[in-house]
C-alpha cells in the first residue's frame, strides 16, 4: 500500500477558543412567543361565549342530518344558475386579462414609456385588488342594479388589479440584453413586443390566467350570495328557507364546479412543469 | 426529428392554438349572451359606476370611524385565531397528506380528500351552514377561516413536504433515527421556512376573506359595510371599505416585512 | 481474523426489473479500508444502500459483527444502523441548522425516540461532537448553518457525522464526486486517516481509479451487478481496469 500521503491543501485550524455561539434567530425567540400573545389576546378580546359554540355543535349535528339525502328535485333551475355563475366567471376574467395585459406593458418598470405612468398605473392596480371582489360586487349592485353585470364587473376589476401586477413582474424579469438586440435592429416596437417580448412571457402570463380563473370561479360562485346572481343565490334562498336537503345538492355542485378546475388546473401545471424541465 | 416531421409537429401546435382561440371566443360569446352582456351595457355600467362612486360613495365619512374601530379589530382578531389555529391543524394534517411523509397511503388520500372539501367550497358556504347552528356573529366568522385555512394550509404545506431534500432525511435515517427523529432532525428544518411563509398568506387571505364572511352574518367589519349599504350609507359604506382598504394594505406590509427575514 | 461484515448471494432487483446487483458475494474485515469501483450504473450505490438495508435486498444474506441483519426491522434495525456511519455523494447535510446539530445527528441511533426527536442531545455527546469537529479542522465553523460551507468543508462534516455514531464500519457513497480535485484529495485523507486511527473498516465507492489504488488496503471491481475483481490495488492491472470499465456481456453480443 502506498503510505505518502500527501498533506491536505490548506492548512488545519486547531485554536482552542470556541467560537462564540450565535444568537439564537431573533424570529423564532420573539416571534413564536409573540404570536402566541397574540393568539390569546384576540381570543379573548373575541369573547367566545363556550356554552353556544357546544349547542351549536348539536344543532349542527341536526342540520347535517336533515340535509342527507340531498334534495335533487330543483336540479333544472340549479345548473342554470351554476352555468350563469360559470359565465360570469368567464366574461369577468377574460376583461380582466384584456385590461391588465395592455396596461402591464405601461407599468412594467422596463418598457414603460414614462416612470410616472408605470407608478399611476401600479398603484391604482393595487388598489383594485386591496378591496375584496365581494365589496366592488356590492358597489357595482348599488350602481348599476341586480342581475349578473355587477358580478362580471367585480371580476373584472379585482382580476385586473391582480392580473396588472403579475404581468409587469413577468415583464420586468425579462433579460435586458434581448431588448437591446433587438432595439438594435431597428425593429418598432410593436415587432419587439410581437416578436421579443410575448415569446418570453407567454407562458408565465397563460400560467397565471389559469390560476386566476380558477380563483375567480370561486368568487363568482358566492357572488349571488350579496345579490350579484348566479348559483350563490340559490345557496343562500335554499338556506333561508331552511331547505337544508336542497342546499347540500347547491353545495355539491358549487364543489364539483370548483374542484374540476382546480382538477383540470393542476393538470395543465404538470404539463407546463414537464415541459420547462 | 428530422426537418418534416420538425415543421408538420410546428403546424400542429400552431393548429391547437388556433382551435384553442376559437373555442375560448365561443366561450366568450356563449357567455356575453347566457349574461345578456354587451359593450353598451358595459360602457354605460361603468359609467354608472363611476358616477356612483364618485358622487354618492365619496367623500368617505369620517364621524363613523370611532364606531368602525370595533368591528376592525374584531376582523383581525378572527384573523389571528384562525391562522394559529388553522397552521396547527394544517401543519400536523399535512405530514399524513404528503407523499414524503405519509405513513401509509390510503391515509394520504383520505385527508387530501377531506381538506380539499374545506378548500373548495367557498368560505361563505361555510359560513352560512354555521350561521345556521351557531347563530351571528364572530364565532362563526372565525370557525369559517379556521375551516378554509385548514383547507388551503394543508395542501400548500404538504406541497412543501414533498419538495423536501431526501437526501437529508436518508442521511439521518442512515445514522439510526427512527420516523420522529427523522420528522423533527431533519424534516421539520427545511419545512420551517415554508411553514412560515404560507401561514403568513394564509393571515393576508384571512383578513380579506373575513369581510365577506361578516356580510353573510361572520361578524367583524362586513357585517357592518352589508349593513350600511342596505341602509343606503353610502358615505358610511366608503369609509368602512376604506378602513378594510387600509387594514389589507398594512397586512400586506407587514408580512411582507417578515417574509424578508426568514429567508 | 474474523470477518466483521459477510455478504453472500446478495442480489437486487428494482420494480422495473433493473437487475442492480446479481449474487454477490463480499467479506470485510475489521480496520480494512476497501475501495469499491465501476461504471455508472453497476451497483455500486445499491451495494451499500443494501448493507445498511436503506434498500431492501430481494435476495442473499448480510451478516454484520456476527449477527444475520437480513428481515430485521425497527428497533434492531436501527441499531444496526448506528454501527454504519454513512458518507453521501451530495452531503445530505441538514442545510438549515447548524454545523455541530448535523454532527449531533449521528447520535440519534443511540437516543430514546423522544429525546432524539426534541432534539435533546446530552453534554458529553456535544463535547465529543466539537472534538469530532476539530479533528476535521471546523471547529470555527461549528454554529455556522451547514449551507454557508464550501462543498468540500460540508463532506468534512459529513465525515464527522459518520464517526459520531462510533461505528465499526464506514459506507461512503462517491464521497468526492461532486468536489474538485483538492477538496477531494482532502475528503480522502481525512477518512482514510481516520479510520486507520479508530480502526474503522471502510466500503467507499469511487470513480476514480488512481485514487482508489492509492488509499485501498483492497479493491472490489463491479461490474453489472457482480463483483468481477476483488484484490490488492497491486493486482488491478490496467487489463483488469479495462475489464470493469468496459467488459463486454456475452448475452448482447448473442443478441446483437
Amino acid at each position: 500500500m502506498n503510505m505518502h500521503h500527501p498533506k491536505p491543501s490548506f492548512t488545519v485550524l486547531t485554536s482552542n477558543t470556541e467560537p462564540k455561539k450565535p444568537k439564537k434567530n431573533g424570529l423564532f425567540v420573539i416571534g413564536l412567543p409573540l404570536v402566541g400573545l397574540l393568539f390569546v389576546f384576540s381570543l379573548y378580546q373575541l369573547q367566545f361565549d363556550y356554552s353556544r359554540i357546544a349547542e351549536g355543535f348539536v344543532k349542527l349535528a341536526d342540520i347535517v342530518q336533515v340535509m342527507f339525502p340531498p334534495d335533487f328535485s330543483e336540479w333544472r333551475h340549479v345548473l342554470l344558475a351554476a352555468i350563469e355563475s360559470l359565465q360570469v366567471a368567464i366574461l369577468g376574467t377574460v376583461l380582466g386579462i384584456l385590461i391588465a395585459f395592455f396596461l402591464s406593458f405601461l407599468a412594467a418598470s422596463n418598457l414603460t414609456p414614462h416612470p410616472f405612468i408605470a407608478w399611476i398605473i401600479q398603484s391604482a392596480a393595487s388598489l383594485l385588488r386591496a378591496i375584496p371582489t365581494v365589496v366592488w360586487a356590492l358597489i357595482f349592485i348599488v350602481s348599476v342594479g341586480l342581475g349578473s353585470l355587477p358580478g362580471v364587473l367585480a371580476i373584472t376589476v379585482s382580476a385586473a388589479g391582480m392580473l396588472i401586477k403579475v404581468f409587469a413582474q413577468s415583464l420586468e424579469e425579462i433579460d435586458k440584453g434581448v431588448l437591446e438586440a433587438m432595439q438594435a435592429t431597428g425593429a418598432s416596437w410593436i415587432a419587439i413586443v410581437m416578436q421579443g417580448i410575448l415569446p418570453t412571457v407567454k407562458t408565465a402570463f397563460i400560467a397565471w390566467c389559469v390560476l386566476r380563473f380558477e380563483g375567480d370561479l370561486g368568487e363568482s360562485t358566492i357572488l349571488g350570495a350579496v345579490g350579484a346572481g348566479g348559483i350563490g343565490y340559490e345557496l343562500t334562498h335554499a338556506m333561508k328557507s331552511y331547505n337544508f336537503a336542497g342546499a347540500l345538492f347547491v353545495g355539491l355542485v358549487i364543489f364539483i364546479m370548483v374542484f374540476s378546475v382546480e382538477f383540470v388546473a393542476n393538470r395543465y401545471k404538470m404539463k407546463l412543469k414537464v415541459r420547462s424541465h | 426529428m428530422n426537418v418534416v416531421q420538425m415543421q408538420s409537429a410546428r403546424k400542429m401546435k400552431r393548429a391547437q392554438t388556433i382551435m384553442f382561440l376559437i373555442v375560448l371566443l365561443a366561450l366568450v360569446i356563449w357567455s356575453s349572451i347566457g349574461t345578456e352582456f354587451s359593450l353598451s351595457a358595459l360602457f354605460a355600467g361603468v359609467g354608472e359606476s363611476l358616477r356612483f362612486i364618485f358622487f354618492d360613495f365619496l367623500p368617505p365619512d369620517f364621524s363613523s370611524l370611532p364606531m368602525l374601530l370595533e368591528p376592525a379589530m374584531q376582523t383581525i382578531y378572527m384573523s389571528i385565531v384562525a391562522m394559529v389555529i388553522g397552521s396547527i391543524v394544517a401543519g400536523l394534517l399535512s405530514f399524513l397528506a404528503a407523499a414524503t411523509t405519509s405513513p401509509h397511503p390510503y391515509l394520504q388520500v383520505f385527508v387530501r380528500a377531506a381538506t380539499s372539501l374545506f378548500r373548495n367550497i367557498p368560505v361563505v358556504i361555510w359560513t352560512i351552514l354555521l350561521v345556521a347552528a351557531f347563530g351571528l356573529g364572530t364565532i362563526v366568522g372565525t370557525m369559517s377561516l379556521i375551516l378554509i385555512s385548514i383547507g388551503m394550509l394543508t395542501r400548500s404545506f404538504a406541497e412543501v413536504l414533498e419538495e423536501i431534500d431526501m437526501g437529508q432525511v436518508e442521511a439521518v435515517r442512515a445514522a439510526g433515527g427512527g420516523y420522529f427523529q427523522v420528522l423533527s432532525q431533519a424534516v421539520i428544518p427545511q419545512f420551517m421556512p415554508g411553514f412560515i411563509g404560507w401561514s403568513l398568506y394564509n393571515f393576508e387571505i384571512n383578513v380579506r376573506a373575513s369581510t365577506i364572511v361578516g356580510m353573510v352574518g361572520g361578524g367583524g367589519i362586513g357585517f357592518i359595510l352589508q349593513s350600511n349599504l342596505k341602509l343606503f350609507q353610502y358615505q358610511k359604506a366608503s369609509m368602512a371599505v376604506l378602513l378594510v382598504l387600509v387594514i389589507v394594505l398594512v397586512v400586506e406590509m407587514i408580512t411582507n416585512r417578515v417574509r424578508e427575514r426568514i429567508i | 481474523m474474523m470477518s466483521l461484515l459477510q455478504v453472500e448471494g446478495l442480489s437486487k432487483i428494482y420494480p422495473d426489473g433493473t437487475k442492480a446487483l446479481d449474487n454477490l458475494n463480499l467479506e470485510i474485515h475489521p480496520g480494512e479500508f476497501v475501495v469499491v469501483i465501476g461504471p455508472s450504473g453497476a451497483g455500486k450505490s445499491t451495494l451499500l444502500r443494501s448493507l445498511n438495508r436503506m434498500i431492501e435486498p430481494t435476495n442473499g444474506k448480510i451478516r454484520f459483527k456476527g449477527k444475520e441483519t437480513m428481515g430485521i426491522k425497527g428497533k434492531k434495525l436501527r441499531e444496526m444502523r448506528r454501527h454504519m456511519g454513512m458518507i453521501f455523494q451530495g452531503y445530505n447535510l441538514v442545510t438549515r441548522v447548524s454545523v455541530l446539530k448535523n454532527v449531533l445527528h449521528g447520535r440519534l441511533g443511540y437516543m430514546s425516540p423522544l429525546k432524539g426527536a426534541l432534539g435533546l442531545f446530552s453534554k458529553a455527546d456535544t463535547e465529543a461532537a466539537k472534538n469530532m469537529l476539530q479533528r476535521v479542522g471546523l471547529y470555527e465553523q461549528i454554529y455556522k448553518r451547514a449551507d454557508e460551507l464550501s462543498g468540500g468543508q460540508q463532506q468534512r462534516v459529513g465525515i464527522a457525522r459518520a464517526l459520531s455514531q462510533k461505528p465499526d464500519l464506514i459506507l461512503a457513497d462517491e464521497p468526492i464526486a461532486s468536489l474538485d480535485p483538492a477538496s477531494s484529495e482532502t475528503i480522502m485523507h481525512y477518512l482514510y486517516t481516520i479510520c486507520k486511527e479508530e480502526g474503522i473498516a471502510c466500503l467507499c465507492n469511487l470513480h476514480q481509479v488512481d485514487i482508489a489504488k492509492k488509499y485501498a488496503t483492497r479493491i472490489i471491481g463491479i461490474h453489472q451487478g457482480s463483483k468481477v475483481f476483488d484484490g490488492t490495488p497491486e493486482e488491478l492491472t490496467d487489463d483488469m481496469i479495462r475489464l470493469i470499465y468496459n467488459q463486454i456481456q456475452p448475452k448482447v453480443k448473442e443478441t446483437a
